[in-house]
C-alpha cells in the first residue's frame, strides 16, 4: 500500500508539476508529460511533483493529458486521495528524470500490493500521411498476448506485462483488430478500429484479465506551425503625435502667412 | 515697423508653441505598449480530466441498454473510435465580454515565414496549416491591434478576463473557449513551437501585438497571447 501511495504521489506530482508550469516563460526548455491510472484495485489517487499538489483524486483508468514541466529531475509521489502529504510516505515514488522537448506516459500499473511506475517515451512525430499505433499490456495478470488483424497478420507480438511496444506506422484505414493469445484465441475484439492519418496512438489493455479492457490515447495529431509570430499592428504609435505635429504645422504655416500677409500690408 | 513686426511675431509665436506643447503632451505615448504592460495572469488548470471516466460511464449505460449485445467485452464501443474529434474551419469569431465579433479568412504563411495576417483592422485570420478549433491541438487566430485609423479588431484584448467565453463557428457549429492564460511575450522569446502545437485537449489561442514600438524591426516588441480551452458540449 505504501508502495502505492508513492506511486500515486508521484503521478500527482507529476500532474501538479506539470499544470503549474503549462504556461511557464521557459518553454524551450520544457518536457510534456502525462500520467496513467492503471493499477485496477488502488483508489483514486493524489498526485504530488516535487511536493506540490498537482493532480488531484485521479480515479483508474484516467489520464492527465499532457502536462509540460520543466526538463531535469522531478520527485513524483502518490497518495490515495485525500491522505495528507508528508514526503517519502506516498505508496509510489520516483525521481522521474525528463528531457526537453520530449514527452512521456508514466503509467502506475500492476496491483496496489505491487504497484509500480511504466515509464515510456511517447513520439512526437509521424511520417505524413501515415497512422502510428503501439500498445501497452498493463494488465497484470494477462498473459503475453498478440495484436494484430483478425484472421490475419499480427501487428505487435508477445506484448507482456508490464511494458509498452514500440510504434507501428499504418496506413490510415478502419481495421478489424483483436487481442489474441500467440495460439490464436481471441481475448478482446476491436473491430472497426478507425486509424486517422498524421495521428499518434497509443492503446493501452488494462484492468485484471476477467476484466481486460482497452484505454486508447492520442499521443499525438501533426499539423503546421510558423517560423515567426504575425505581425499584428498596422499602425505605429507616433501616428497621433504626427497628427498633431501636422496640425502645429499647419496652423503655423497659416500663423507665418497672416504675419507676412500683415506685414506686406502695413 | 519692424519692432510691429516683431510684436506681431510674438503675437502668434506664444499660442503657436502652446498649441505645440499641448499636441505633445496630449498625443498619448503609445497606447498600446501602456495598455499591455502589465498585462497576465493563468487560471491554474484542472488537475485530472475526466474524459475516460465519462467514457466508460457512457459504455455502461450502453450495456445496461443492451444487456445480451456485448457479452463478451466490457466495453460498448471501440474506445480508439471514440478518439475522434474533428474540428472546424472557422468563420467568425465572438467575444461577448469586449463586445468583438469578427469574420475570420484562413491564411497560412507569409515569404517571410510569418503566421500572415489579414491587410485590414477588421478582419481576424485562423493559421489554417495548423490546428483546427476543435481538434486536439492549439487553433490559432490572429488579429491587429490597431492599424492606420486607430485601434483594431484587438484593441481590447488586453481587457479579457480568466473564464470569459470565446466562440468560434464555422461548418453550422458552434464551439465555445473559456480564456484561462494571457500572457505578454517579447517576441524574441515566443516559443512558436509551443504556441502553435499540440495539446492533449482542444485550445484556442489568440494572437495580437503589445509591447513597445521596435523601429527597426517595424513592430511592436511583444505579442498578446491569450489561451482558451474548449467546454464541452
Amino acid at each position: 500500500m505504501k508502495k502505492l501511495y508513492l506511486s500515486l504521489v508521484a503521478m500527482l506530482v507529476l500532474f501538479s508539476l506539470l499544470g503549474s508550469l503549462v504556461m511557464a516563460d521557459e518553454h524551450g526548455d520544457m518536457a510534456k508529460v502525462r500520467v496513467l491510472h492503471a493499477s485496477p484495485d488502488a483508489p483514486a489517487v493524489d498526485v504530488y511533483v516535487n511536493g506540490d499538489l498537482t493532480l488531484e483524486e485521479v480515479p483508474f483508468k484516467t489520464d492527465s493529458g499532457y502536462l509540460e514541466v520543466p526538463a531535469g529531475t522531478h520527485d513524483v509521489e502518490v497518495f490515495a486521495a485525500g491522505t495528507e502529504y508528508a514526503a517519502g510516505e506516498g505508496v509510489l515514488q520516483a525521481d522521474l528524470e525528463v528531457e526537453a522537448g520530449k514527452a512521456y506516459t508514466v503509467a502506475a500499473a500492476n496491483l496496489l500490493e505491487s504497484i509500480e511506475f511504466v515509464v515510456a517515451e511517447d513520439s512526437m512525430e509521424v511520417t505524413e500521411g501515415q497512422a502510428k499505433v503501439r500498445v501497452g499490456h498493463l494488465s497484470p495478470d494477462a498473459p503475453a498476448v498478440d495484436v494484430g488483424v483478425i484472421g490475419g497478420d499480427a501487428l505487435f507480438s508477445g506484448a507482456e506485462f508490464p511494458g509498452i511496444t514500440d510504434y507501428a506506422e499504418l496506413a490510415p484505414d478502419t481495421y478489424d483488430l483483436e487481442i489474441r493469445l500467440p495460439d490464436g484465441t481471441q481475448v478482446l475484439p476491436l473491430e472497426g478500429t478507425e486509424l486517422a492519418a498524421d495521428t499518434v496512438y497509443s492503446v493501452f489493455a488494462v484492468n485484471t484479465v476477467d476484466s481486460l479492457e482497452v484505454i486508447a490515447l492520442v499521443d499525438y495529431e501533426a499539423a503546421a506551425s510558423p517560423d515567426e509570430m504575425p505581425t499584428t499592428g498596422l499602425g505605429t504609435p507616433e501616428q497621433s503625435q504626427s497628427m498633431w505635429l501636422l496640425i502645429g504645422g499647419a496652423l503655423f504655416l497659416v500663423a507665418a502667412g497672416g504675419f507676412v500677409w500683415r506685414k506686406r500690408f502695413q | 515697423m519692424g519692432l510691429c513686426g516683431e510684436n506681431d511675431f510674438n503675437k502668434f509665436a506664444l499660442p503657436l508653441a502652446l498649441v505645440f506643447l499641448a499636441g505633445c503632451t496630449a498625443a498619448p505615448q503609445d497606447e498600446v505598449s501602456i495598455r499591455s504592460a502589465e498585462v497576465g495572469f493563468a487560471v491554474k488548470a484542472e488537475p485530472a480530466r475526466s474524459e475516460q471516466p465519462k467514457k466508460v460511464e457512457k459504455a455502461k449505460a450502453a450495456e445496461k441498454e443492451k444487456p445480451a449485445a456485448k457479452s463478451k467485452s466490457k466495453q460498448a464501443a471501440n474506445p480508439i473510435n471514440e478518439l475522434n474529434q474533428p474540428g472546424i474551419a472557422p468563420e467568425m469569431l465572438s467575444i461577448p465580454s469586449i463586445g468583438i465579433e469578427a469574420d475570420v479568412t484562413h491564411l497560412g504563411v507569409t515569404d517571410t515565414g510569418e503566421m500572415a495576417v489579414p491587410d485590414n483592422g477588421e478582419e481576424l485570420s485562423w493559421f489554417s496549416p495548423g490546428y483546427q478549433p476543435g481538434q486536439r491541438g492549439r487553433a490559432v487566430i490572429a488579429g491587429h491591434v490597431d492599424d492606420l485609423d486607430g485601434p483594431a479588431v484587438f484593441w481590447d484584448l488586453t481587457e479579457l478576463e480568466p473564464g470569459d467565453e470565446i466562440i468560434v463557428s464555422g461548418e453550422n457549429r458552434e464551439l465555445r473557449f473559456k480564456v484561462h492564460t494571457m500572457e505578454s511575450v517579447p517576441l524574441d522569446l515566443a516559443d512558436v513551437d509551443s504556441v502553435f502545437g499540440y495539446h492533449s485537449s482542444p485550445e484556442l489561442v489568440l494572437i495580437t501585438c503589445s509591447g513597445t514600438y521596435d523601429y527597426d524591426r517595424g513592430t511592436r516588441e511583444e505579442r498578446l497571447i491569450v489561451y482558451a480551452s474548449l467546454v464541452e458540449e
